[in-house]
């Protein structure tokens, strides 16, 4: 059976239109006009239990939108939505207990107060069994190294030593379903790491299923098999990064700055011009073909080069390219 | 139901805890109130002390309706006082949703997140009140007496707390809803003297529209023996009730829109 | 000169921002508007009551002490000086440091600042007027030279209840806790400024109280001539006076600040 489920999942918000002035503040008020916006516009997926399933797109696709209607917080403006077979937002306390949610840069930990208080507190509206409790909070005190960050207050607490505790909170009452919202925004490399372990082995040994939003291409490949890309609320890609990866994946972007204005320049098989303005010069090519190193040694072979710079490929450029055509939802 | 007493107690010592790490603070916000309170407390009395009467009432009756009004709004300022925040610390922020995906009734865990100290000020200023009034007046104090009395606070209270919903949910709506709250809020100020001294569409108004009266005049006329008509003294836990209902369907209302916009 | 300018130029800039931040928050303004009204209608229901079974009070009759009362809510701001919150605001996040080095003298730029926030809140309290005028009919006296004697005592009360303010301010330097005090300060200043009881009818020791704080000085000695309750033959007596205690005040609050910004320097920010 699938733990998530949406047909049709659509999302439209009426936002109020108003002219400037106190004009236009005293015509909104008699006559409010309104633009329908559609934020999520008639998406179909299903979620089996113990995937990892990576929720994808530009900011404002959609993303955290339909995050907001699987946890119950939003009502959809059509379609449906069941999660482990409930309604989310009608049997709103029912979904709850059984769901784990990290949103962003928003704590669900008491500020001023020891870790462990707030996770004693979150144990008591879970209603856990106290042995339970005891178990896991070992076991997650060992896993994500929490052991002497117990008695600091939150607001003590670096970045990462922050989301660490977060993931412990959101998952200590062994939710069947975890949503995470950009979790590793902002961390350094070790603590993104010390976390993807944690999903990944909170995944495997409990078979939780977790929804994942982000930027980082680093979090997809550590933990997703899995891929649905959005975009302007319409979904347009699901299924394995494999094939997002065979496709996009292969291209690398360089950047060079020269010293003068350049005009017709030679370029080894697998390469191509992506843009080329003035001095600075923007090249894409395929790594099956060619290396890094060989494009560059032929650029400046031929030209005066001040600085270049190599993009690592992220998401965000990959779903850029993939609203630009290069994917046809058709096509997949 | 007893989970819930269960939980409130579990937030309560959580929000102790976080006082306790502010030791100062908490003293000072427990009787920061005092002192305005102090102020307006000691300008009646050098008022009073020159006249035998307000409108017939001696300045001991006064104090009674001003100190059972001080206790029902320290319930309010103890128990409720996030609602005045509700558009500006939850909606605004997003962390409304952090409510919503836990599996309690969302309003009890907005009142229950934030025990307000700063109400004790309140509370103490009242007690104190009600006491000076009833010893000196000489008011033969009956059990039954006391329990109408507290009862009375109480629903006083709920009434305070009933009428901060419903305008406080307003911060669905707009983000800065304390001018709305505090408008209506505001009239409370009335209730601290008797009713009679004002023009009668007033006290209509506090009597009948946003009853806070009946957390003070009339009660506090009841416990005197003084001449009010019956159903006023005794309606208070009923008005208090069913403004409880109203606020809690307008907070549904609010909840709908909040679910169906998101802000 | 120019340089002269320049410094004018950079207190008006100052000056500037205050209006634009009240417009920020228009809903605020009608929010205490309302709020005025009411305690407007209280106070003169109160007094209505209270003078129901006499014709006068410790001299003062109930018109008198309407129009007194009803002048003094529309110029309370005045007292609104306390800079214990500001001042203590500013320790605490480290903007003291850079607002020292600006090359304005920050004692004259929050007065300054201040007296153009009251003077702001005495336009904003125009439709009080004009409302509480339509209701009650209050008095305001007709002859120009009372009305130039209450402004000029409203100025020197207001500039020495700022330094009396800013000496109680100087505290924050030395305690993170201040912000008891301000509350205490503001309690304090609601009763003995004269906002709500006209000090004529306290008793001797309290009048006593009152007449030795500065709080009244911004409020009940101004607003008392306006409302008739001093003559204007006591006018140059009350200028002097008051203006002995400006300058007492503001020596002492510019050698307290001197100290007190030591306690930065030395404890480096």
């Amino acid at each position: 059976m699938s733990v998530i489920q949406t047909e049709n999942l659509t999302k439209i918000f009426r936002v109020p239109q108003k002219d400037a002035g106190v004009r236009g503040a005293v015509k909104a008020l008699f006559q409010p006009r309104y633009k329908d916006v559609t934020a999520v516009d008639g998406v179909t997926f299903s979620v089996e239990k113990g995937e990892v399933v990576g929720y994808i797109g530009l900011n404002g696709a959609g993303k955290s939108t339909t995050i907001k209607m699987l946890t119950g917080i939003l009502v959809p403006s059509s379609g449906q939505v069941r999660v482990l077979g409930r309604d989310p937002h009608r049997e709103r306390v029912a979904n709850a207990r059984q769901i784990g949610v990290v949103f962003g840069q928003r704590t669900q930990l008491w500020w001023d107060l020891a870790l462990i208080e707030s996770l004693n507190t979150i144990a008591k509206i879970y209603e856990m069994d106290p042995q339970r409790y005891d178990q896991l909070l070992e076991q997650f005190v060992d896993l994500l190294d929490l052991k002497d960050l117990l008695k600091v207050p939150v607001r003590n607490m670096s970045l990462g030593q922050k989301m660490r505790a977060e993931l412990a909170a959101t998952l200590i009452h062994e939710p069947e379903v975890v949503y995470l919202d950009e979790p590793t925004i902002g961390l350094d490399l070790i603590v993104k790491e010390r976390m993807r372990a944690f999903i990944k082995q909170q995944n495997r040994e409990t078979g939780t299923t977790v929804v994942l939003t982000t930027h980082d291409l680093g979090d997809i490949e550590e933990l997703c098999q899995r891929v649905i890309i959005i975009d302007e609320g319409k979904l347009i890609y699901d299924g394995p990064l494999s094939a997002i990866k065979e496709r996009f994946g292969k291209y690398r972007q360089i950047t060079f700055e020269m010293a003068r204005d350049l005009d017709g320049v030679d370029l080894p098989a697998g390469a191509e011009i992506v843009t080329q303005d003035g001095r600075s010069l923007v090249l894409r090519f395929d790594r099956t073909q060619t290396t890094a190193s060989r494009v560059a040694a032929a650029v400046m072979e031929q030209f005066n080069v001040v600085d270049f710079s190599l993009a690592e490929p992220d998401l965000s450029m990959i779903v850029k390219q993939i609203y630009q055509g290069a994917l046809h939802p058709e096509a997949v | 139901m007893i989970r819930y007493l269960v939980l409130y107690w579990t937030f309560f010592k959580q929000r102790i805890k976080v006082l306790m790490e502010y030791r100062v603070n908490f003293l000072i916000g427990a009787s920061s109130t005092l002192f305005v309170q102090a102020a307006s407390i000691l300008s009646i009395w050098v008022v009073m002390r020159q006249v035998p009467t307000l409108n017939g009432w001696a300045m001991a009756e006064i104090w009674l309706v001003y100190g059972l009004l001080m206790l029902s709004k320290s319930i309010n300022h103890m128990f409720a006082d996030n609602l005045w925040t509700l558009g500006w610390d939850y909606v605004r922020t997003g962390n409304f949703d952090r409510l919503l995906v836990r599996p309690i009734d969302p309003l009890f865990h907005l009142l229950a997140d934030r025990f307000c100290h700063d109400g004790i000020g309140h509370f103490v200023t009242g007690l104190i009140l009600v006491v000076v009034s009833l010893v000196q007046l000489n008011v033969v104090v009956t059990p039954l007496k006391v329990i109408y009395m507290i009862i009375t606070v109480v629903s006083g209270g709920a009434i305070f707390i009933a009428l901060n919903l419903i305008t406080g949910v307003s911060g669905f709506w707009v983000m800065d809803s304390t001018p709305v709250i505090r408008v209506v809020f505001e009239m409370h100020e009335f209730a601290k003297f008797p009713l009679s001294i004002y023009p009668k569409a007033i006290s209509a108004v506090l009597t009948f529209l946003i009853p806070y009266g009946l957390a003070s005049f009339y009660p506090a006329s009841y416990v005197l023996g003084r001449d009010v008509p019956p159903t006023l003294a005794l309606a208070t836990p009923v008005v208090a009730a069913l403004l409880v209902f109203i606020s809690y369907r307008v907070w549904l209302f609010g909840l709908r829109h909040y679910s169906s916009t998101g802000s | 000169m120019a340089v002269l300018r320049r410094t004018a130029r950079a207190y008006g800039a100052m000056m500037a921002m205050v209006p634009k931040l009240f417009m920020a928050y228009q809903i605020w303004v009608w929010m205490q508007f309302i709020v005025q009204i009411i305690s407007l209608v209280i106070l003169v229901s109160f007094w209505s009551a209270v003078y129901a079974g006499e014709s006068s009070l410790s001299g003062l009759t109930l018109a008198q002490t309407l129009n007194y009362i009803i002048l003094a809510q529309i110029f309370a701001p005045s007292t609104d000086t306390n800079m214990v919150f500001e001042l203590g605001y500013m320790v605490r996040s480290g903007q003291i440091g850079m607002r020292l080095i600006q090359p304005l003298d920050l004692q004259l730029a929050l007065y300054v600042q201040k007296v153009s926030e009251i003077a702001l809140a005495f336009v904003f309290n125009l439709p009080l007027a004009l409302i509480g005028w339509l209701l009650f009919r209050y008095h305001v006296p007709a002859d120009p030279l009372v009305w130039l004697a209450f402004l000029v005592s409203l100025l020197i009360g207001n500039a020495l209840l700022f330094c009396f303010d800013w000496i109680l301010a100087c505290a924050s330097f030395y305690s993170t806790e201040v912000w008891g005090m301000g509350m205490l300060r503001y309690g304090v200043a609601l009763f003995f400024s004269g906002a709500l009881v006209p000090l004529a009818m306290m008793p001797g020791w309290l009048r006593t109280i009152s007449t030795i704080l500065p709080f009244s000085q911004a409020l009940y000695t101004p607003v008392s001539l306006l409302s008739g309750i001093t003559p204007l033959s006591g006018m140059p007596r009350i200028w002097l006076a008051q203006l002995a205690a400006l300058v007492a005040l503001g020596a002492l609050s510019r050698f307290t600040f001197s100290r007190a910004v030591r306690q930065v320097t030395v404890q480096g920010g």
